[in-house]
């Protein structure tokens, strides 16, 4: 911030149009965004920049008197902003409104709607490598119960007729728990409003869907959750998210094996989710790379590349951050911080 | 039950034979067992690779076990190394796979070894006792 390349905005209106604006260009390094204005106080937008700590205001004069803005956007709709803003900006200042804030408003629309797709193609495509995972895991059962039924045609000894009868009614259960999780990781995320997430419950049914996709044989597992670490987002973009980061560390670890440590934390106002491998770790020229789309390190075919960046693209939406700290041979840490839900949520209304 | 061989007694039962079931899943060793026992097999278990080398290094079974049932996505030694250090070190012991995943390749690679069936679960407990008793007859061939 304060670098004389940015290009300083403050956004008027904060409906549905200046919501959408502030959460896409506060993603953006070079834009800094002042502050942003509208006579509903309880506008999403207002609610929105108070989350993003962005100045937020219900007076229009005050904000666009503020030094140094480079570019105004109008998203209020209203003709009359357009004459106020005209005649009382800085001589400095650029104003977007009318039909140009209108089309971008639709052309950021048009983003959110590409990215989404995105998102499912490239869940879509990892749920082949599940083929494998989902068969062992569907005959086995399958087999188990197969089995028993064939001896309880002939068993005679009723306390062996009910046990296993019990056993074959627990085999059903399990078997139809996999295809729970799997439908309800597929389906397209949900474009419902932000709900409250438990974290921890989303990283373990996260670790139930990754089983398919990777084998966790030579992997020992350490959970680390603190009770009560909840965030406020799309729980599908979520689950999808903790899948790719759980299936990329266990990737790491595939050839030696290693350790998988979960770990969740509840401090100063945050929730901090680490997800750390003992596995090869990322080369440091290549570790600016790897949100990058189309960046992989996978053989053609077995990855899309898409998979950390669809990754950072969830967790900047939900208002979290992601940072990765990897050593060659030692292993890798992705850390994702957000705001904890509790104290941000219902709060941040009054 | 120390002493015994091939069509020999066990427990006064008639036994046709020692298999050993490799499986990572309780349930399946337990289901194979039960399949295999009516058809009056001693059953064996263990749980990978790395347990099935210890078994069939231990005691009599190194002249005992007549037929090895693998499965081949296990922990530690898998199914697939596990197969290729009995096929090179125990080839006179005849081995059945027992897979949950279909799969082509792997299926050929094995026969070529010298696998003597490649079985898909779920397997009717018919289906699994043939296989079993095509293999002891390989087995006996392998004696003479």
């Amino acid at each position: 911030m304060g670098s004389s390349n940015h290009t300083t905005i403050a956004i008027l209106g904060a409906g549905r149009g200046g919501r959408a604006l502030l959460d896409l260009l506060h993603q953006i390094p070079s834009i800094q965004i002042v502050g942003i204005a509208d006579r509903d106080p309880d506008a999403p937008g207002l609610q929105r920049a108070r989350e993003l700590r962005i100045p937020d205001t219900t007076n229009v004069p005050d904000l666009i008197g503020t030094q140094g803005i480079s570019l105004i956007m109008d998203v209020t709709g209203d003709p009359a902003m357009e004459a106020y803003l005209h005649a009382h900006k800085s001589p400095s200042t650029d104003i977007l409104s009318g039909s140009a804030s209108r089309m971008l408003w639709e052309l950021v629309q048009h983003e959110s709607k590409l990215a989404t797709e995105l998102l499912q193609a490239e869940k879509l495509a990892g749920i082949g490598s599940f083929a494998s995972g989902i068969a062992h895991d569907i005959n086995n059962p399958l087999q188990l119960i197969l089995g028993l039924a064939e001896n309880l045609a002939e068993e005679r000894d009723l306390a062996a007729v009910h046990e296993q009868a019990q056993d074959i009614i627990e085999a059903v259960k399990r078997t139809s728990a996999i295809c729970r999780d799997l439908t309800r990781y597929s389906r397209r995320a949900s474009p419902h409003e932000d709900v409250l997430v438990s974290v921890n419950g989303k990283l373990d049914e996260a670790l139930r869907i990754a089983r398919y996709a990777s084998s966790f044989h030579a992997i020992e597992m350490i959970k680390q959750y603190q009770p009560g670490a909840a965030i406020k987002g799309n729980p599908d973009e979520l689950l999808h998210a903790f899948v790719n980061l759980i299936t990329n560390a266990v990737h790491a670890m595939e050839l030696v094996g290693g350790t998988l440590t979960l770990e969740t934390r509840v401090l100063h106002g945050q929730v901090d989710i680490r997800i750390s491998d003992t596995g090869c770790g990322i080369a440091p020229e290549k570790i600016h790379e790897i949100f990058e789309p189309f960046f992989t390190t996978k053989a053609p075919g077995k990855g899309t590349g898409l998979g950390l960046y669809n990754v950072k693209a969830i967790v900047n939406k939900m208002h979290g951050t992601i940072a990765v700290d990897s050593t060659i041979d030692k292993g890798t840490t992705f850390i994702l911080t957000f705001p904890n839900a509790e104290q941000s949520g219902e709060g941040s209304l009054s | 039950m120390s002493e015994f061989k091939s069509g020999f007694f066990v427990g006064g039962e008639a036994c046709e034979g020692r298999v050993l079931v490799v499986d990572d899943e309780p349930d399946i060793r337990k289901v194979v067992k039960m399949t295999l026992k009516k058809a009056g097999y001693d059953v064996l278990e263990a749980e990978n690779g790395e347990q099935a080398i210890e078994t069939i290094n231990s005691g009599e079974n190194r002249l005992m076990l007549d037929v090895m049932i693998c499965d081949i996505r296990m922990p530690k030694v898998n199914g697939a190394e596990a197969i290729a250090y009995f096929r090179s070190n125990y080839p006179h012991v005849p081995l059945i796979v027992l897979t949950g995943f279909p799969d082509t390749d792997m299926a050929t690679s094995f026969l070529r070894q010298g696998v003597v069936d490649y079985l898909v679960k779920p397997v009717e407990g018919e289906k699994l006792r043939s296989a079993v008793a095509r293999a002891m007859e390989q087995r006996e061939l392998a004696r003479l």
